[in-house]
């Protein structure tokens, strides 16, 4: 067809661009290129979907639509403490330190599989270990536990120094308890 | 250089070596050297009302590319429920919210291809189109290959839709004009013409 001639022909204009390409970059290379600048990557990333990028390029990418953290390739959740560097033989660290971004996340060393898993578990190795805890609302549970039939005093006289100091108490512990809430909230 | 115009280099490559170009399915022209500016072009899919039709765009890559989409737009016109048959603005999701910095001038351009050949009626960039679509499929279908033959080269004339238009165009009226009024109105001539009058 008379239009992929002209296509073609536009082809053969790249031609000596192409031969510099790929003269600096074996052909297989292709393998190890960042998904999203296409060059091979630096500071290499690999997310948990198996998809390599240069550390700088994801983070930008994760910057532009931080609400939206996907993978640039599958679109699987990604993020940035869930992606693994990776550190060949030839470190590049050497050079540009990229001092804007923030550095590459370390990678996360698990340690070796224990075999003889049931063997922490005797009394006497000292590895036993036990926790015991109420939840969210231990006052709750003090207060039904310890007040539990406990008949309150009356409130003193108005005007007495009595009733001006539980006032006060009344105030902080009401403040405490505002604090206490919103803490839970923003926990 | 900036990360967009080495990224539209090295796609640019890509693009013209892949076997879709080799097959005239799709096609990119640089407009300027900067690399911010292209001509695209893609194929109408077969068994289609767009088959044989050649579609031209528009596409512009913004200084954060590929962090954020190209911006397309057909400059061919077309009838086409998620493209609009007056400005060729398109409504594609990967074009806006579900872009991915991986994506590429081929994908998108296979994307758009996509679409031709798969209209989403419910998420219309064309209301006017969309109805006809979902109401009066059959309609639809002999403007859309009315359109693609006008516009865009496709094989099949339809005389009796052209005589709507001459008949219009005699009154004097624009033939663009007229062609969008008459398909916008299901060929009725009547109601077509009190549309351009009011």
């Amino acid at each position: 067809m008379s239009e992929c001639g002209a296509g073609s022909s536009s082809k053969d204009g790249q031609g000596s661009e192409d031969t510099t390409y790929r003269q600096s970059e074996p052909a297989d290379s292709g393998a190890y290129e960042c998904n999203i600048c296409l060059d091979s990557a630096r500071d290499a990333v690999v997310s948990r979907c198996g998809h390599l990028f240069c550390w700088p390029c994801l983070y930008q990418w994760l910057e532009t639509c931080p609400h939206r953290q996907v993978c640039p390739v599958c679109k699987a959740g990604i993020s940035q403490d869930k992606v693994t560097p990776i550190y060949g033989k030839g470190s590049n660290d050497k050079k540009d330190p990229r001092n804007k971004l923030p550095p590459r996340p370390p990678g996360q060393r698990t340690e070796p599989e224990n075999h003889n898993a049931f063997s922490g578990f005797g009394f006497g190795e000292g590895n036993f270990q036990m926790s015991f805890g109420i939840g969210a609302f231990p006052f709750g549970f003090f207060a039904s536990t310890f007040n539990w039939s406990d008949v309150r005093p009356g409130p003193p006289p108005a005007g007495s120094p009595h009733h001006e100091e539980e006032q006060i108490l009344s105030k902080a512990f009401l403040l405490l308890a505002i604090v206490f809430i919103f803490w839970l909230l923003i926990a | 250089m900036a990360i967009a115009e080495q990224r539209i280099r090295r796609e640019f490559r890509e693009v013209i070596r892949s076997e879709e170009v080799e097959r005239c399915r799709i096609k990119v022209e640089l407009v300027n050297d900067k690399f911010n500016e292209l001509k695209g072009e893609i194929a109408g899919p077969p068994e289609t009302p767009y088959e044989g039709g050649k579609f031209q765009l528009e596409i512009k890559i913004p200084e954060t590319y590929p962090f954020n989409p190209p911006k397309v737009r057909f400059v061919t016109r077309i009838w086409h429920p998620n493209i609009s048959s007056v400005t060729g603005a398109i409504c594609l999701d990967i074009l806006k919210d579900q872009w991915a910095a991986a994506m590429t001038l081929r994908t998108v351009l296979l994307s758009l291809q996509a679409l031709l050949a798969a209209a989403e009626p419910d998420d219309p960039q064309d209301a006017v189109v969309a109805r006809q679509y979902k109401e009066r499929q059959d309609v639809f279908q002999k403007t859309a290959t009315h359109w693609t033959n006008v516009y865009a080269g496709g094989p099949n004339h339809a005389d009796d839709l052209e005589d709507k238009v001459r008949q219009l165009t005699n009154m004097g009226f624009e033939e663009d004009q007229a062609r969008v009024a008459l398909s916008s109105h299901n060929w009725d001539t009547a109601q077509a013409t009190d549309f351009l009058l009011s």
